[in-house]
């Protein structure tokens, strides 16, 4: 761990607002090219998403413009372990979306075809035999499927904790604790103001996750996100049953089997979000209607036993693509949040885009359907 | 057997067949369980009791009135009186489901449990948390192994199938040990030795809480004879013994213990350890509730008024699972917390509500100065709470060890919930029940900073393992009619 002085963390080149993974990897990417970065948090760091998610590595199914983003971030993945030093717990299996019926054949071979003529040949349909080699424990409904082979999971919070910690190698400070209450431009220098503190930057990055909205217009940008509390539940351990990564082409399912046997269930089913308070409720029902779902499609889950169930506090924009890119409103600020549940697999590409922006003033990436003004009226 | 209400039979109340949610749901039937049922049902309320044993009795009265011993007597007056209360709490008007696992319990009055394999919901205004207390944990090197149980276990065998095992080495500190050591013997059991571990200054530390023990002198000879009775019998009981370990590799093979700066070891194959009993957490903790750490008895407790209610003012804590402050004293606050739930419920005035409190308020209260004594008196040894060897097992389900907890608090786990995260500990289906108090206070170790500045884990439902199809078939539970008769 490096040794960082008081004034070092309280003015630097870069102030990072948020300590989850997009803030940890764009601390790393900008320490690692010499620039002084402080990330600040107001709990600790991968507290929230970034810690609890269900560590889902996924290109496939991506939306088309998320599609670069993730083939980047997929490959880093392949290497992170290495490049960070550290384990992130990734395990390449592929994932696998099934078709339960002839609809969702037409929805995948319709993907298919605009994948193809963009370019894309990551996602590959399967038929139903080859979902029974992949599978063989699936439901007998099912008819078919699609894989994205390079597709894994990795352990969040370990993940999240590998860039912080490499990051810190590198010189970065975390502060964690500190809350922010006020924002200011003043001259070139963002002020930015929490309960005992003042930290001064020539740049700032929002990566404020479930927050990131009141950040956004203390910077001065408005957006229209909504937060949410996804619910995930994870079983004791049993015999392997699954290898790939298991969803569903038009059904709430998704899972996981880990190495040690247990499995995680998804789904994207909804819980009460109270932001104010840092905490979520479960909505019971809806989970009641996952283990369902599960059951109709992996029959051998019914006897699965639930160890535990959390939800962790999402940001969501209405088109559930990211807000990516630098402010509309102010000069030398950026923005990286509102991933709608599927930005942990970005982390390693985010901070790199954030790095470039800051550094080279532009990203190899087009952000364009990212930017964070997308929602405003152009006409009245 | 759970028995549920016939629905459409003869009601009289009409407000109670249009509600679907209870007035008062209580969790555990052990003495303030049962006691706050009585106290609750009254003509107008509904009251649930939801408990996990078939039976009633809670685990100091467990199977009181079905034990499988040709004479329960020898168990001692204190679990016979048990059979009074278990009699009158199955003539009162709450509705008794038992043998069901209650899962999860929100503070919106959501109930959920697992009853014959499906997933079970009723709603109440008002909640009373009595779910008792659990052996703490004992953390020494090969706790872990085949033939190490708790003392209470073995308690649990002697009271549900009568069952003894003979030649078993009994270790640890306080007066529950001891009760079952003799609950042993006089059913004919052969105990290899009681290996005393409360230290010498103990004694002298507890002589200032003497006066206090003294206006409960009927408690303290209790105790003073059970270890004469032990003595009686000539079983070997070693005091003041120290640096406890379980022998073996894959199985307990005896234990090793130093007394006076010497080495001594005993072969045994079964070894029953005790060092007292802290209140069972998970449910107040995952309720979100306000949690101290409690220095004289060194264990969480919910934040508590007198009345028993928890930071929440809906939610009532009662027994030992508010604090360890025994049967008679759970029997009262049982009482007590119905009393102030029924003045919440405006079926009480609160002027009746304290009158009628009075006397078991003032008992609760005369009751503090001997606790204080015996807490004292039975302290367990830091070295039995905090593991310093580096190859303890300290999470027993995820079996990870001091040496792993110690490379993740380096590695950034300062807190509890970051030290899960990081390691596992405490991700295992007890929930944090066998680690929690230890990580709790080895940070605090580490940290060298108070046990409550340090905190506790952020606890979920499920409280207990729930299968997937047991999820998925979901049907709710209401007060639709009166209670119809029991059958025993």
């Amino acid at each position: 761990m490096s040794v960082n002085t008081t004034s070092q963390k309280l003015s630097s080149d870069v102030l990072v607002i948020g300590g989850g993974i997009q803030g940890a990897s764009t601390a790393y990417h900008l320490a690692q090219r010499g620039v002084s970065v402080t990330v600040l948090e107001k709990d600790t760091v991968s507290r929230h998403a970034s810690g609890v998610n269900a560590g889902g590595v996924r290109l496939l199914g991506r939306n088309i413009a998320e599609v670069e983003l993730s083939k980047a971030a997929m490959q880093r993945w392949q290497q992170l372990d290495d490049e960070l030093d550290a384990d992130t717990g990734f395990r390449r299996r592929s994932l696998i979306n099934i078709a339960a019926d002839e609809n969702d054949l037409d929805s995948l071979r319709s993907r298919e075809q605009q994948m193809h003529s963009l370019g894309y040949f990551h996602e590959v349909m399967l038929d139903k035999r080859e979902l029974l080699e992949r599978l063989p424990h699936v439901a007998d409904h099912c008819v078919g499927g699609v894989v994205s082979e390079q597709d894994g999971y990795a352990i969040p919070f370990h993940s999240t904790q590998a860039f912080r910690i490499a990051a810190e190698r590198l010189g970065a400070c975390f502060c964690e604790g500190e809350l922010v209450e006020q924002i200011r431009k003043v001259g070139d220098s963002w002020l930015v103001d929490t309960k005992t503190q003042q930290y001064q930057a020539e740049h700032l990055v929002n990566c404020a996750g479930a927050w990131g909205d009141l950040i956004s217009v203390m910077i001065g940008d408005n957006v229209p996100m909504s937060y949410s509390a996804p619910m995930l539940m994870i079983t004791a351990r049993m015999p392997h049953f699954a290898g790939p990564v298991v969803g569903a082409v038009s059904r709430p399912l998704s899972f996981k089997q880990f190495e040690n046997g247990t499995v995680l269930i998804g789904g994207g089913a909804k819980g009460f979000a109270d932001r104010a308070n840092n905490t979520t409720r479960l909505d019971y029902s809806l989970m009641a209607n996952g283990a369902r779902n599960a059951i109709e499609f992996f029959p051998i889950m019914k006897t699965a036993c639930i160890n535990r169930m959390w939800s962790g506090l999402e940001a969501y924009m209405p088109d559930n693509l990211p807000v990516l890119g630098k402010s509309m409103r102010a000069e030398k600020a950026y923005h990286a949040f509102a991933f709608s549940a599927h930005g942990f697999q970005l982390g390693p590409v985010i901070g790199e885009v954030m790095a470039d922006l800051i550094t080279q003033g532009e990203t190899r990436f087009d952000l364009e359907p990212l930017r964070v003004n997308r929602y405003e009226r152009k006409t009245l | 057997m759970t028995e549920f209400f016939t629905p459409g039979s003869s009601d009289s109340s009409a407000e109670e067949s249009s509600s679907i949610s209870y007035d008062i749901a209580i969790i555990g039937a052990g003495p303030a369980g049962m006691s706050a049922a009585i106290t609750a049902s009254r003509a107008s309320v509904s009251v649930v009791v939801l408990d996990d044993k078939p039976r009633s009795g809670g685990q100091i009265y467990r199977n009181v009135d079905a034990s499988p011993l040709p004479d329960a007597e020898v168990l001692g007056p204190d679990y016979i009186k048990g059979a009074e209360l278990t009699t009158r709490f199955r003539r009162c008007n709450a509705h008794h489901i038992r043998g069901v696992t209650v899962w999860h319990v929100g503070d919106n009055g959501e109930i959920l449990f697992s009853d014959n394999g499906t997933t079970k919901r009723l709603t109440a205004r008002q909640i009373i948390v009595a779910t008792g207390a659990m052996e703490r944990p004992f953390p020494i090197p090969g706790w872990h192994l085949p033939g190490v149980m708790s003392a209470g276990s073995a308690q649990v065998m002697l009271k549900s199938d009568g069952l003894v095992r003979d030649e078993a080495i009994f270790a640890g500190t306080g007066p529950l040990l001891y009760l079952i050591v003799a609950q042993y013997l006089r059913l004919g059991g052969k105990v290899k030795a009681l290996i005393d571990t409360t230290p010498k200054q103990n004694y002298l530390h507890s002589m200032t809480e003497l006066s206090g023990a003294m206006r409960a002198p009927g408690m303290l000879i209790k105790g003073v004879g059970l270890l004469n009775e032990i003595r009686k019998s000539g079983t070997k009981i070693v005091s003041f013994a120290e640096d406890l370990k379980i022998l073996g590799e894959e199985q307990a093979e005896g234990l090793s213990y130093t007394r006076g700066g010497k080495e001594y070891s005993l072969p045994a194959s079964h070894i029953f350890l005790h060092q007292g009993v802290i209140p069972n957490l998970n449910m107040t903790q995952a309720l979100g509730l306000e949690h101290d750490w409690c220095k004289q008895q060194l264990c969480w407790k919910p934040k508590l008024n007198r009345w028993g209610q928890s930071s929440k003012s809906h939610i009532a804590v009662a027994g030992d699972s508010g604090g360890i402050i025994g049967a008679d004293s759970a029997a009262a606050m049982g009482r007590i917390v119905a009393l102030n739930q029924l003045v919440n419920l405006g079926v009480i005035s609160a002027l009746e509500g304290e009158s009628e409190a009075a006397d078991d308020l003032t008992f609760v209260a005369s009751q503090q100065r001997f606790r204080r004594f015996i807490d004292r008196l039975y302290r367990p040894l830091d070295q039995q709470r905090i593991p310093e060897s580096p190859g303890t097992v300290v999470c027993r389900c995820e079996e990870r060890t001091v040496a792993d907890l110690k490379k993740g608090f380096e590695l950034g786990g300062r807190e509890p919930n970051q030290l899960k995260s990081q390691t596992r500990c405490g991700m295992g289906p007890c929930q944090g029940r066998m680690c929690g108090h230890t990580v709790s206070e080895l940070l605090a170790n580490w940290r060298n900073q108070p046990v409550a500045d340090v905190g506790y884990y952020r606890l979920r439902s499920p409280m207990r393992l729930v299968t997937l199809a047991e999820l998925s078939q979901f049907t709710d539970v209401t007060p639709k009619a009166k209670k119809t008769e029991e059958v025993n």
